[in-house]
């Protein structure tokens, strides 16, 4: 029953003439002056929610409009918090992109107690692209290590068969082999690095509430990160639909089937809560 | 903004239907979700019907708000008293009404104070008790469970139905011997007695004439009500095949003609049954709109609304859930003949039998009698031989009282049918006139006889009964 109160959305395609409305049903009118065809949610059997469209299949057709078609980016991630709470109402196969805060489906409707803090902020993509970099370094240290030493073992073999080790030569092949080692972990750290803000550009990209004013609540009842145009205050997901979180500096990042399913940023409240915030995070959930 | 209130007639076939459409309404009256009873969005959901900032019924929804289980409706404990502005659209409603004014027109003011939506508004008798015998209006100090309070019920399927049965949108200790008197005179010439608001199921909470519902019941006059109801739950009516065509031209005689008459009629029962596209239409408890009779603008406001709003006081309902009125204890009793008349009216299994079952013949009942279930191939109630009696038996009590006393008698002189004696042993204690049941009774007493063991207390109660009313 979160999200209980969501103002239905009318999605207009002027190409076709098609108007869909979604809320507490799914309609569509046609072009023309005939009655709409309406479907509840239990006849619809199919959604995806992709990078630019919107894909639902219900009763014996399937109907698709682009994030375009919205009014505005308000009603379009309205329209996919409805159809979240209606997958968790109704089961129907959802089929979404990857998301950079948790799914609405998780959410429940109830009392955030007395201790709760409330925070809104846009996601700053530097410091969340250095987050995700952290997270990613976090991976990768053990694995650069492995591929300096690697590297280095290789050169000073490779200069042994070519050259020779002898004893006048073996002080320079060391450095030589050790700067090979570092040069080429450089090297890979680089590209991973340009590979995973790059994987973030693109997560931002699918998640058209990343970039929009989104809704922090911390509770000991549970947490919310949601868009602010769709929060409602007594919305939380329990704590025990995470597995377990990471600190950055700048960041808490809660982890759900050892992938990242919300970003906190720090700065969403005040400095003087953040340590009290982060013993509650830290009373119910697992650091890693 | 102030509220658009429009209203429009529909037609369908020979019957028409009062639709008045709502936008940009107070919300000032209305239901709306209040949480879980669990902690942390565990537990049955609960919903709260308010007036202004008073919450006034608490509704409680187990098995995650299935729509086939009963609620739990008690009066909410932090009530303290309308607002004085919705009191008196309230009172001047029910004045202008009975002024001679139609409903549509009487109820505006109220309809203003609704949420938005789409509302079908008729007249109905209503029958002041909460549908188990009791008087409405102190049957819900305590949280119970409600019996026809479901919103599906499983035996009267996806047929409309009247609400008859009330829940009080105000505690017992607004009752005053003072209103009563007042009211029993002003019951007397008003046509329309009272206010309702549907609230779940059979059941329909009182938004004024509370003072004369006790004054009609006392008096036997029929608690009439104008009824507002939200018409926004979906439904899909299944459409079966078109008869098959009359054959075109006479075929020959003997079995080829047979044969040949035989093909599409077989064919046509082997159709699969068509199913329209999407839903039919959006239904109230009392009536059925499908889409294509809506005016256009009222299915927009249909399918962009919602079922239930958050109303701006929500925070404060919310707040006052818990919390315990001062004034608990009333000396203010209601008089003892209400009492008993609101257990002699009908109770929510009758009225639920009576909408459940079209008509039963006598040869239907003969063939129950007889521990059929079914008659001429056809199941007459339902495969459940108990629950067939049962019905049956509530069905009669509802429509025709002599069939009524026949047929107990019947299943009670049936030593075969002993699973349901004590049942409908029960249900004819409410026939305290029946001469036949009195002897039958007096019989059963006096005959010793082991197959009577189940009604023996039941028969001297009925005695007893009808020896003091007599």
């Amino acid at each position: 029953m979160a999200f209980h109160d969501l103002q239905p959305v009318s999605v207009n395609d002027s190409k076709n003439g098609k108007t869909y409305i979604i809320g507490n049903v799914f309609a569509v009118y046609n072009a023309g002056p005939e009655p709409p065809v309406v479907y509840t949610w239990d006849m619809v059997k199919q959604v995806s929610v992709g990078r630019r469209e919107i894909k639902i299949d219900a009763g014996r057709a399937s109907y698709s409009f682009t994030n375009k078609h919205f009014r505005d980016v308000d009603d379009n991630i309205r329209a996919i918090a409805i159809i979240e709470c209606k997958y968790k109402e109704f089961g129907f196969n959802y089929q979404h992109e990857r998301r950079m805060f948790p799914l609405k489906s998780l959410y429940n409707e109830c009392s955030p107690g007395k201790e709760v803090y409330v925070g809104e902020a846009v996601l700053d993509e530097g410091e969340t692209a250095a987050a995700f970099i952290a997270l990613l370094n976090f991976k990768l240290m053990k694995f650069l290590w492995l591929v300096a030493i690697l590297i280095m073992l290789i050169t000073i073999g490779i200069l042994h068969l070519n050259i020779g080790i002898t004893r006048s030569n073996v002080l320079y092949f060391i450095p030589i082999s050790a700067a090979a080692g570092g040069i080429t972990a450089l090297l890979v750290y680089i590209i991973t690095h340009a590979v995973a803000r790059g994987l973030f550009k693109r997560l931002c990209e699918t998640d058209i509430s990343a970039r929009h004013p989104i809704t922090f609540v911390i509770s000991r009842s549970g947490f919310a990160a949601c868009a602010s145009c769709v929060y409602e205050s007594r919305d939380l997901i329990p704590w025990s639909e995470m597995d377990y979180f990471i600190e950055s500096d700048k960041m808490f990042i809660f982890y759900k089937n050892n992938s990242p399913a919300a970003y906190i940023p720090k700065k969403a409240f005040e400095k003087k809560t953040v340590s009290s915030i982060a013993d509650i995070i830290a009373l119910s959930l697992e650091q890693r | 903004m102030p509220a658009e209130v429009r209203s429009e007639v529909i037609t369908y076939g020979e019957k028409s239907a009062q639709l008045i459409s709502v936008r940009h309404g107070e919300a000032a009256i209305g239901t709306c979700f209040a949480g879980y009873t669990g902690i942390g969005g565990t537990g049955a959901v609960t919903r709260l019907f308010f007036i202004g900032g008073e919450p006034i019924s608490v509704v409680i929804c187990p098995n995650n708000d299935n729509k086939q289980s009963n609620k739990l409706i008690s009066i909410a404990p932090a009530f303290k008293n309308y607002d004085q502005k919705i009191y008196n659209v309230l009172g001047n409603s029910i004045k202008r009404i009975n002024a001679g004014e139609s409903l549509a027109n009487g109820l505006r003011d109220i309809m203003g104070l609704l949420e938005d939506g789409v509302y079908t508004v008729y007249a109905a008798d209503y029958y002041p008790t909460d549908g188990a015998g009791s008087f409405f209006w102190g049957a819900y100090n305590i949280p119970h469970e409600v019996q026809g309070t479901a919103e599906k019920n499983r035996f009267i399927g996806t047929k409309s139905f009247k609400p008859c049965f009330l829940v009080p949108s105000q505690p017992l200790e607004y009752f005053t011997k003072k209103m009563k008197t007042v009211s029993d005179e002003s019951s007397k010439r008003r046509e329309i007695q009272g206010i309702a608001y549907h609230l779940s199921g059979f059941h329909s909470v009182l938004l004024k004439g509370h003072h004369g519902a006790v004054s009609c019941l006392e008096n036997d006059i029929p608690f009439r009500c104008a009824v507002i109801e939200k018409v926004c739950e979906p439904y899909v009516e299944t459409l079966l095949p078109p008869p098959p065509p009359a054959p075109a031209a006479e075929a020959a005689e003997g079995e080829a003609e047979v044969a040949e008459t035989a093909q599409p009629v077989q064919a046509a029962q082997e159709a699969p049954v068509f199913v329209p596209e999407g839903i039919t239409g959006f239904r109230s408890p009392s009536l059925k709109v499908p889409i294509e009779l809506f005016p256009k603008e009222m299915l927009k406001l249909v399918l962009e609304g919602r079922p239930e709003y958050k109303p701006k006081q929500f925070a404060s309902l919310i707040a006052k859930i818990n919390v315990s009125r001062k004034k608990t204890v009333s000396n203010n009793i209601l008089p003892l003949a209400v009492l008993e008349k609101a257990d002699q009216l009908p109770d929510y299994e009758m009225v639920e039998s009576a909408y459940a079952v079209n008509s039963l013949s006598d040869e239907q009942l003969n063939c129950l009698l007889a521990g059929d279930v079914e008659c001429k191939g056809e199941v007459i109630i339902s495969p459940n031989f108990y629950q067939s009696i049962v019905t049956a038996c509530n069905f009669l009590q509802f429509t025709d009282t002599k069939r009524f006393v026949d047929f107990t008698i019947a299943v009670m002189e049936n030593p075969e049918l002993s699973a349901t004696h004590e049942y409908v042993a029960k249900r004819a204690l409410t026939q305290l006139s029946s001469k036949k049941l009195y002897k039958f009774f007096t019989d059963a007493v006096a005959s010793g006889d082991a197959q009577y063991e189940k009604i023996v207390n039941f028969a001297n109660t009925f005695i007893s009964r009808y020896k003091e009313t007599s």
